[in-house]
């Protein structure tokens, strides 16, 4: 087990700065996820701690020790990859134990490792069976038992679930947490599902073009965002955005008009100094926080489009002056389309940014 | 159903027929001349003339040593070279893969009797690039065209050049299907670069491999070119004669057809047994 810290690292390809000074430190036996969209360098990101990318600036250590120049066979992780990367002339048995074989690793030692994995990840059955020969999710457990019979410091995991079907990427997902905490090591896993990175991380890495835009642990980025990226992102459905102006402000709160509502202000109190009057705002409200008519502090009228039906709740996809929201209702309230809705959003549920999309706090 | 499969087999029809008598119909007539003795006029049926001659005849029997003895030694060095010709030219290193592409390839749209030529030339006793560059490095010249063992050397060392490329870019297109992040994978197993060439890179070849070393078999089995063109007619002395120059010999020199077709029958028949073998052998276990 060791602590991961990244030190301002960079990462360039070419004159592409993909990577712009990332820094983040993982403590020992944690599990962090990176999760952002494509294209964002998560992927990029964890290839370096593995050692499979150089790195172009900055530092990265493992377990207090500077791993730049050490080369991905002595890091002491192991990785798993999206598409499982098994080695597809062996047999489930030889894919775990071949890296040891090669490695002059003593035979009965091996065999501990290999059986003990094929236990935890209840794959016994399949030792003699090629990987053509397996499922999605039984190649996932043979990848994620080539990590652990290498009993390595930090296990890596590169959108492991992204090529299973739904059902099987939550089963997974729960065998990967349980897998966590019975083997206590730290785990830094790259997604692009936020559900996953929410339902997985001790804490998450937001990242956006190469840049950090948030770590926390998964309810502070859900309640507490930084910015509209992390509170768009983080979520599902995700939050809702309403455009606003800045009426009325005082120390320690500003009054707000929507946009496309009005009437409908809203005044939320501020820990910082508040924007200018007539300054441009954009409100943000999950939608969960959209409440009765007359329950919250503002009501705005909508008119409903479509609605699902999850069991429990409903989310009611409705137009409120050209901008689309997304409601969520108990079931039995649901909407059908082209009723007219009143909702009511509080002031202490909603977040205010402004234009450039930072938090106004 | 039936009215639209008709429609089709007239499409079809044109090509048909000229595959049949240009194609079928030879092998068909090639089998049946070789049971008939074709030196006498008019042609009589002897099942057992030409090949009971095969049995017998020394020439066959040192055509069919020849051709062995190139295909035992020949295939396995050439596949081999062009393995590593593959895995060089798969380099990431390697700047201007293209370009080596290109060379390791041209050989083989070279004309045949050009590169016989040059090959003469570069070999010549007297004035030869090669036994030039020997005596260079105090080696005795060779005399590649009067000696068996040389003008056999001479002949795989031929085949080699012309054909190594031709396999490295099959084997290259092989290389490129294994996916990077199985060697990611051996990497971080801290499995080293030559273990996984031949752990790795050497099993999930193997298809490529095989196939490769069908064609060339079946290449070799009916090598012509190299033995008439460098070393004269499969000289010295027959010592280069191959089977596919014994079948010229016979059918268009003597015009023996019935024995030129029985031994056409026979490189054929050598052809598939050992392939047949050889992929037995290589097979994925199940």
């Amino acid at each position: 087990m060791a602590a991961v810290t990244l030190s301002n690292v960079v990462k360039r390809f070419g004159v592409y700065e993909i990577i712009h000074g990332a820094n983040i430190d993982i403590a020992d036996g944690e599990f962090v996820v990176f999760v952002g969209p494509s294209g964002c360098g998560k992927s990029t990101l964890l290839r370096m701690v593995a050692g499979l990318e150089d790195i172009s600036g900055g530092e990265i250590a493992i377990g207090g020790k500077v791993m730049n120049d050490v080369e991905a066979a002595e890091r002491g992780i192991a990785m798993v990859f999206q598409s499982y990367a098994l080695y597809p002339h062996m047999t489930v048995e030889q894919n775990l134990s071949f890296g040891l074989r090669m490695n002059g690793n003593p035979k009965a030692d091996t065999e501990r490792r290999v059986k003990r994995a094929a236990e935890i990840l209840c794959i016994d059955e399949l030792m003699q069976r090629r990987p053509k020969q397996l499922s999605g999710g039984q190649r996932q457990r043979v990848a994620i038992g080539r990590a652990i019979v290498r009993e390595p410091q930090v296990f890596l995991f590169d959108e492991p679930l992204s090529n299973l079907d739904a059902e099987l990427r939550v089963q997974m997902r729960v065998e990967i947490s349980r897998l966590h905490k019975e083997l206590g090591v730290t785990m830094i896993y790259v997604t692009h599902d936020q559900t996953e990175a929410m339902t997985l991380a001790d804490r998450i890495v937001v990242l956006k073009a190469g840049n950090v835009e948030q770590i926390g642990a998964p309810l502070d980025l859900y309640d507490d965002p930084a910015n509209r990226f992390v509170a768009g992102f983080i979520g599902s459905p995700k939050m809702n955005f309403l455009a606003a102006k800045v009426v009325e402000a005082d120390n320690g709160s500003a009054t707000v008009e929507l946009v496309n509502h009005a009437g409908a202000r809203l005044k939320k109190p501020l820990q910082t100094t508040p924007p200018a009057v007539g300054a441009d705002v954009v409100l943000g409200v999950r939608p969960e926080h959209f409440f009765d008519a007359g329950q919250g502090d503002c009501d705005i009228a909508v008119k409903a489009d479509v609605a699902e039906h999850l069991g429990s709740v409903s989310y009611v996809y409705a137009d409120a002056g050209g901008t689309e929201l997304i409601i969520e209702r108990e079931a039995s309230r649901h909407r059908a389309s082209g009723d007219d809705l009143v909702v009511s959003i509080k002031a202490g549920k909603a977040l205010l940014f402004d234009t450039k999309g930072a938090r106004i706090r | 159903m039936r009215h639209q499969n008709a429609t089709a087999y007239r499409f079809l029809a044109p090509y048909l027929l000229i595959f049949s008598v240009f194609w079928v119909w030879p092998i068909i007539s090639s089998f049946l001349i070789s049971f008939q003795a074709t030196r006498t006029v008019p042609w009589r049926w002897a099942p057992t003339f030409n090949w009971g001659r095969l049995i017998g005849d020394p020439a066959f029997f040192n055509a069919l040593k020849n051709t062995l003895l190139i295909l035992v030694i020949q295939v396995p060095v050439m596949i081999s070279l062009a393995i590593v010709m593959a895995v060089l030219l798969n380099s990431p290193l390697l700047k201007a893969r293209g370009l080596y592409r290109f060379a390791f390839f041209a050989p083989v749209v070279v004309g045949e009797v050009a590169y016989s030529a040059v090959f003469r030339l570069m070999f010549n006793l007297n004035f030869g690039i090669i036994n030039k560059l020997l005596n260079s490095v105090g080696l005795p010249s060779i005399d590649w065209f009067s000696n068996v063992t040389p003008a056999m050397a001479l002949i795989m060392i031929a085949v080699t050049w012309r054909w190594a490329g031709y396999n490295a870019i099959i084997l290259l297109a092989g290389l490129q299907s294994i996916p990077d992040d199985v060697y990611e994978a051996a990497t971080l197993d801290r499995v080293s670069k030559v273990k996984q060439f031949f752990y790795i890179t050497l099993p999930l070849l193997k298809p490529i491999i095989v196939f490769c070393a069908v064609l060339s078999i079946i290449g070799t089995m009916q090598l012509f070119t190299e033995p008439f063109l460098i070393t004269e007619r499969g000289g010295p002395g027959g010592g280069t004669e191959t089977l596919g120059l014994l079948l010229y010999r016979q059918g268009f020199r003597s015009l023996n057809f019935g024995y030129a077709s029985a031994v056409a029958y026979t490189m054929a028949g050598l052809a598939i047994a050992i392939t047949l073998v050889q992929l037995w052998l290589t097979k994925e276990p199940k």
